[in-house]
């Protein structure tokens, strides 16, 4: 039997930023899910917040959807934060040696 | 403590996260310092990532199963992987530039940052692919 991994996430809008609160393991079963969520809001052109204080693990592709997001606000002239990243997500984020390019907070 | 468990999982990206339960309750058993702990387990979880995603690269909903055998011997920890994909040809096997910032191809540097070593063995009949994990803890 498969288990189901978890990913929520909520939205707030405050002025011209969109903060997404993702909660729960960041994988490859739910990349599409996570990028569904962000990219639009990042093609909005507002900046775009990605709160990850409730995500406990990330992978690789959940690196991926951070590169994907922050590389298509560039393209449209604003920018993602990453903000509140737990120790471990910090980890992988600096072993992939991407902590000078993301906007981290 | 020596240990040799093992657990077979559905080629799936759904297993993912059975996956790495699987690898957390062997290391809990082994009281590993949970920074060595999750950096195994993601290690993990991306070979086995690695085989969902190009082992079995353009098959949907397949019934095969891939295994996962954790064993511990001595300070010697060795992790086997198995599956019935397309086989794989290890000198194809690269991780992208780190300096070349794109999705995609970070999986392969996780494994090779964290383990020791990553050797595709040719010695099996019941399975395609075997990949072995190796770090000395």
């Amino acid at each position: 039997m498969l288990s189901v991994t978890q990913m929520s996430y909520k939205i707030s809008e405050e002025g011209n930023i969109s903060t997404v609160f993702l909660n729960g393991e960041i994988d490859m079963d739910v990349t599409e899910k996570a990028k569904e969520v962000i990219l639009p809001l990042v093609e909005t052109g507002k900046e775009v917040h990605l709160n990850l204080k409730d995500v406990s693990y990330m992978d690789s592709s959940g690196i991926s959807v951070l590169i994907e997001s922050h590389q298509k606000a560039l393209e449209h002239n604003t920018k993602v934060v990453v903000k509140e990243v737990s120790k471990s997500v910090l980890k992988v984020i600096m072993m992939a040696k991407l902590e000078q390019i993301l906007n981290l907070e | 403590m020596d240990i040799s468990e093992s657990k077979d999982f559905l080629v799936h990206t759904a297993s993912l996260k059975e996956v790495r339960t699987f690898s957390r309750d062997v290391f809990d058993k082994l009281n590993l310092n949970n920074d060595l702990k999750d950096e195994l387990v993601l290690a993990i979880a991306e070979a086995a990532q690695n085989v969902v995603k190009h082992a079995y690269k353009g098959v949907e909903d397949t019934s095969d199963h891939m295994q996962i055998k954790i064993s511990l011997t001595g300070d010697q920890l060795e992790i086997g992987f198995y599956d019935k994909g397309k086989p794989v040809v290890a000198e194809n096997i690269q991780h992208r530039k780190l300096d070349d910032i794109k999705p995609g191809g970070l999986g392969t540097y996780f494994i090779k940052q964290i383990m020791d070593d990553a050797v595709f063995k040719k010695d099996q009949q019941q399975w395609v692919n075997h990949l072995v994990l190796t770090k000395k803890i």
